[in-house]
């Protein structure tokens, strides 16, 4: 037997000290090429600040662990993982989203263009993480072969699996976005 | 140009999904919203004895901690849904001290970041008075009880134990498969807003006028005050079927603090909060002449569930009916441990069964030296042995023709370990697949404005299946317009109802409905009638009774069809064929290829349909090689509750995957002749891939998942 | 996740009071569990520790390099070989995008009675409670280096690489910067698990220096794991290899999913020193390296796994040109 568990938290008991009082430290972020001032607790992290200061809920939660991609978005051009990241460690820093990545009523991305063609989701829970992440995959030089793809795809699980079709896609759109 | 069932298109939904656009329930933007953050028990069966909430309270922008101190009698008890009810799980968090699963909810605090939930959260000290618990089958204190005892009919024909005893050939052996979990990506959120006292729910849901119905029962208030809203879902696999009791806790909190209230649970609390896959063990012997005609089939099972429910997983009623054979004996058990209550998941009682009786299958055609495609074959039947009904239509030979042509089954060297590619041991397997027709009552309205655009109603849902689409094609085909001209609306419970989007039933039910009141819609315009025209129709399948519209509009499960019941039995069927790799020294096993075959009546929109098999094979190869919730059986807690130890298959675990859809018309099934598909894939996956490890190693593999431990020998 | 204050440093310097984010990977996880509950957080992202350097001497790797840089750096690739294959085969590319090197090789078992602080019991985050994973379940957890307080296993890949071919980690701490052999950094649990490296509290590890070698370029990192990608080892091997013929004239031998600590195999270096390497050879070197084992249930199989997982990377390394 285990030595008797108690409480969720008995590993190290609460401090004596009361918790400090809630404070907001100030920040800013380019989201989409659009600054935003923000006000927010410094546990803030990107994705949540995303999501629910910002509005833009494309980006999305799936663990909160960095073990899924669902909140893949773009830092500098670089794919990064929203969950895992401070809102307060991005400013300077450009973020794009799925939102930022074409206008609303206009041409989609040749990525989400190709995503549509192929079937390349299902529930689309995941999709917006996956086509930041394949847009990355291919400006990296990842993108070469079936095989390269497959693997520099991997940190974006697809519960549905639509795997294979998310392959025919980045193989569709790779030289167009090679080149832009 | 008209577009129809069977028109190849995009999905009607995709451009939302690819812009970021749609929106799932915890998507929804509301204004003062607090965030809720849910305390879950650390051990699995005992009392709370004490909860220290000043620390959590002192926790800047609380708002409230709610537990069974200030939640007892906030939730009615309700039936649990096997017998009629809404919840996957009769057990009330919240309700007393008691304790009766890993993971039960204990505690919800809200606050007004989540943030300072989180925290709060943390700092709640809950005490327990632990019992020892029984995780599951080896555990002392657990109840077996058979399931016939809760009505469950044990399909049994002939003598089959006799039948064993004076075969040639036999083959028995014991099989288990794991607890699994669905893991959706989507976690299981709920947003719950009262407005001018009618609460409005935003959750990812399979039967949106199932969860309005129950949460009214839990609450005590009229269904009509109940708004559903669930217009995407971000996977759901069963999940999302039966209502789970995190939402009436959240609808509560939310009317006592008079603020919209939203609940993002963990990953981990996942596996605690909803329903998962029972492990099963099973026990089969197969008998057959030397020409490998069946003589005898036992099956037994045993299916662990929680202490107060008896849900069953019940497979033996598809693997009793799906060869011929003269002489079959099932039985099955329910284990009752301390346990969150199992539920559906993608193929419920299929993929654990058939994994068994393929596998078994396997080993029968290895002892008669025969080639295990030609032992279905000659299996085959167009009836069911218990009852002898015909099936409404059967093509499992052409699934096994189509696709071992594809796959290059005649190259295939019999032998085990007679394969290779450099360092790979190479294995070839096969397996049937089948899934049972469902189908149930539907209502749906569709509105036809002169400009020619159509507009369809139905409290339907698209979880990923394609469902939008398909339910706009058959409106496109009844009404002679192109797709584009079409706009659907699903996932809301203040449409016309449908059923649960689950048993792969949503095509046939709907599109059936819509092409009703499609065809009303053309006889009127038929008539002279000028304007718009809308048509509000219902539907009751053949062999369902009539009482079955009115269970729908309560919210209940209403579901025929399947192999069981009425003058036929009803199903869709497929071939799966498998190429595992298997490393020499290190045995990492590997699937380079895999091909599925299915007939599976009229396929509507072939695009998604296509989609639907590959992710299901997907899924099947996930349950044979990595899906498993590891079980500390001390404590009877899940211990790898995350998605970095419970691995699902990732993009570099899939290489070439192809599906053959073939045509199959099928006018006994229902009108439009569809079959359901979601679920059809991973049936039979597992043991193919199982099958193939065989074949490339000369082991065995009978228990799930397939890992190196398993092949090192 | 507790309250802390956040704030960028800008110089390298000790910091006894905070914690180092540098790419979050495992920091923000672990505050997320309430497993770790620093109240200030400095910000390192903004320090000079971030070059990728090759010299005469060796492979210089900055602190701040991130896990993919390094992985795809073309004369890494080609030289240094293990420790290219070390970063690429871990984590997902959002990770390796983030993650630092020297976070890397600190990240945190993923022994999940560890992880789950309803757990009371783990020696490691609550010294004296005991061990949860012996005796649970421990599938993944280490069969090397294990006691009877802790059988934790390391997580990590990259450490294997710079364990396998003797680098040096440098230190910013109170009293200045100071070099140590990279092998000494972590510590096997012993009698005290919750003290896992011999880092000062306030220390930052600013780089890595790996020394140039007649055996770097005949490296390889083989990872054994349950999915094709995104897993941790169930078992990997760290080979570098100096061959006159098929003579083993050097070998440098580390193993990963299997210990405590990365983990160098110095009894199996010395059963190939001199030895033609063959599968004979390959596999009495693979027993030494296990000689010590020690099993618990559900991770019975590591041993086995991990002589066979060595072996193989053996005699592939003996096949590479180089």
């Amino acid at each position: 037997m285990l030595p008797l568990l108690t409480g969720t938290a008995a590993a190290q008991p609460a401090p004596a000290t009361p918790p400090t009082e809630s404070r907001t430290m100030d920040m800013t972020m380019e989201v989409n090429g659009q600054v935003h001032r923000l006000a927010l607790d410094p546990r803030t992290t990107l994705l949540d600040a995303l999501r629910e200061h910002i509005g833009l809920t494309g980006s999305k939660k799936g663990c909160d662990q960095g073990q899924c991609g669902a909140c893949t978005v773009l830092l500098d051009g670089r794919r990064v993982l929203g969950c895992l990241t401070l809102a307060a460690s991005v400013g300077g820093r450009q973020v794009t989203t799925i939102e930022g990545l074409s206008r609303p009523e206009g041409a989609l991305h040749p990525m989400q263009q190709a995503f549509l063609d192929h079937d390349a989701f299902q529930c689309g829970y995941c999709t917006p993480g996956q086509i930041l992440s394949a847009v990355a995959c291919v400006r990296e030089g990842h993108a070469g072969s079936a095989e390269d793809i497959r693997e520099y795809m991997s940190g974006n699980l697809c519960r549905c699996a639509a795997y294979p079709q998310i392959v025919a896609a980045v193989q569709q759109a790779a030289p167009q976005v090679e080149r832009s | 140009m008209p577009d129809g069932i069977g028109t190849d298109h995009q999905r009607i939904d995709g451009r939302a999904k690819v812009t970021g656009g749609a929106r799932y329930a915890s998507d929804v933007m509301l204004g003062n919203v607090a965030h809720a953050w849910l305390v879950t028990s650390a051990i699995a069966r005992g009392h709370i004895t004490g909860m220290d909430e000043a620390a959590a309270r002192a926790v800047p922008g609380v708002l409230e901690v709610f537990s069974h101190r200030n939640m007892h009698g906030a939730v009615a008890e309700t039936e649990f849904f096997a017998k009629g009810g809404y919840v996957g799980s009769t057990i009330r968090p919240l309700e007393s001290d008691r304790i009766w699963h890993d993971g039960q909810i204990v505690a919800m605090v809200v606050a007004d970041t989540l943030e300072a939930a989180r925290e709060a959260a943390f700092r709640l000290q809950v005490e327990y008075r632990e019992e020892q618990p029984a995780a599951g089958f080896d555990a002392a204190g657990v109840e077996v009880k058979a399931a016939s005892e809760g009505g469950f009919e044990d399909p049994e024909v002939g003598d089959a134990d006799r039948a064993y005893g004076n075969a040639e050939v036999k083959i028995e052996a014991e099989y288990s498969t794991p607890t699994q979990h669905h893991n959706p990506i989507e976690l299981f959120t709920t947003t719950a807003h009262w407005v001018g006292g009618k609460l409005e729910l935003h959750e990812g849901s399979q039967f949106v006028h199932g969860l309005k119905n129950g949460v009214a029962a839990q609450l005590g208030i009229d269904p009509a005050d109940v708004h559903v809203v669930s217009p995407f879902v971000g996977g759901a696999f069963g999940s999302r079927g039966s209502l789970t009791q995190r939402t009436a806790l959240v609808a509560e909190a939310a009317r006592r603090l008079g603020r919209p209230v939203k609940l993002v649970p963990t990953r981990d609390q996942g596996f605690t909060i909803a329903t998962y896959r029972a492990e099963t063990r099973q026990k089969v012997k197969l008998a057959a002449g030397r020409d490998g005609k069946l003589q005898a089939l036992v099956h037994e099972g045993w299916e662990v569930t929680s202490r107060p429910d008896p849900y069953k997983v019940g497979g033996t009623a598809t693997t009793a009916r799906i060869y011929a054979c003269p002489n079959v004996r099932t039985k099955v058990n329910l284990v009752h441990a301390d346990r969150n209550t199992p539920g559906f998941m993608r193929s419920p009682p299929e993929l654990p069964y058939m994994f068994a009786l393929e596998s078994a299958m396997d080993e029968l055609a290895v002892a008669l030296n025969m080639d295990p495609v030609e032992l279905r074959r000659v299996n085959d039947t167009q009836r069911e042995p218990i009852k002898g009904l015909p099936y409404s239509s059967r093509n499992l030979v052409g699934c096994l023709d189509a696709g071992a042509k594809a796959f290059g089954w005649e190259r295939r060297n019999p032998a085990p370990r007679s394969m290779r590619q450099g360092e790979w041991l190479v294995g070839w397997g096969m397996a049937t697949s089948i899934y049972p027709t469902h189908i149930g009552a539907a209502t749906a309205r569709v509105t036809l404005l002169p400009s020619g655009h159509a507009r369809v109603q139905t409290a339907a849902h698209d979880v990923g299946t394609g469902a939008y689409t398909a339910i706009g094609l058959a409106a496109a085909e009844g009404l002679g317009v192109s797709l584009d001209k079409v706009a659907v609306e699903l996932g809301d419970s203040d449409l016309p109802p449908a059923p649960v989007a689950g048993g792969s039933n949503t095509t046939a039910s709907v599109c059936n409905v819509v092409m009703k009141a499609c065809d009303e819609i053309r006889a009127r315009r038929a008539q002279g009638q000028q304007g718009a025209i809308e048509v509000y129709a219902e539907n009751v399948p053949e062999g369902l009774p009539p009482e079955a519209i009115g269970k729908l509009y309560q919210g209940r499960n209403a579901l025929g069809g399947g192999l069981e019941g009425g003058k036929q039995a009803m199903a869709a069927f497929g071939a799966i064929f498998v190429e595992v790799r298997v490393h020499e020294r290190t045995r990492e096993v590997r699937v380079p290829r895999a091909v599925g075959a299915f007939a599976a009546g009229r396929i509507v929109s072939p695009r998604q349909a296509h989609s639907q098999l590959t992710g299901g094979m997907i899924w099947g190869i996930g349950a044979a090689l990595h899906e498993t919730t590891e079980i500390d059986h001390r404590t009877a807690r899940y211990m790898n509750d995350n998605l970095s130890e419970y691995l699902v298959p990732v993009n570099a675990d899939i290489q070439q995957l192809d599906v053959i859809m073939l045509d199959e018309r099928d006018s006994q099934a229902n009108p439009l002749g569809i079959k359901g598909i979601g679920e059809l894939g991973n049936v039979g996956t597992n043991a193919a891939v199982a099958n193939a490890v065989f074949h490339a190693t000369g082991t065995r593999p009978r228990h799930l998942p397939v890992r190196i431990e398993q092949l090192l020998g | 996740m507790r309250p802390f204050s956040y704030m960028r440093a800008d110089a390298p310097k000790a910091d006894a009071a905070a914690s180092f984010l540098a790419g979050g990977t495992t920091l923000l996880d672990l505050m997320k569990l309430d497993v770790l509950r620093p109240e200030r957080v400095a910000d390192i992202n903004g320090l000079a520790l971030s070059g990728v350097r090759l010299d005469a001497h060796g492979l210089h790797l900055g602190a701040l390099a991130r896990m993919s840089e390094v992985a795809d750096h073309a004369e890494v690739k080609r030289h240094y070989p293990v420790v290219a294959q070390s970063l690429m085969l871990a984590a997902s590319p959002q990770i390796r995008n983030m993650a630092s090197l020297g976070g890397n090789v600190l990240q945190r078992t993923r022994c999940p009675y560890f992880r789950d602080t309803s757990y009371t019991a783990c020696n490691k985050r609550n010294p004296g409670s005991g061990c949860s994973a012996i005796g649970g379940v421990n599938r993944l957890q280490a069969v090397l280096g294990t006691s009877e307080a802790c059988i934790a296993a390391y997580p990590g890949d990259f450490a294997q690489a710079l364990v396998v071919l003797d680098a040096e980690v440098e230190v910013q701490g109170a009293q200045g910067r100071r070099r140590m052999r990279f092998a000494e950094l972590h510590v096997a649990p012993g009698q005290a698990p919750q003290r896992e490296t011999t880092l000062q509290p306030g220390d930052l590890i600013t780089g890595f220096s790996v020394p140039a070698g007649a055996w770097t370029a005949r490296s390889l990192y083989l990872k054994v794991r349950d999915r094709e990608s995104y897993a941790f080892a169930l078992a990997s091997a760290a080979v570098a290899l100096q061959l006159e013929g098929e003579t083993v004239r050097e070998v440098r031998i580390a193993l990963g999913g299997v210990a405590t600590v990365p983990w160098r195999a110095h009894d199996a270096e010395a059963e190939l020193r001199g030895k033609r390497l063959d599968e004979a050879s390959a596999t009495r070197a693979a027993a030494a390296a296990f000689a010590s084992a020690q099993t618990h249930g559900e991770n019975a199989f590591k041993p086995e796994l991990g002589r066979r997982t060595l072996v193989r990377a053996l005699l592939q390394a003996k096949q590479m040109e180089a």
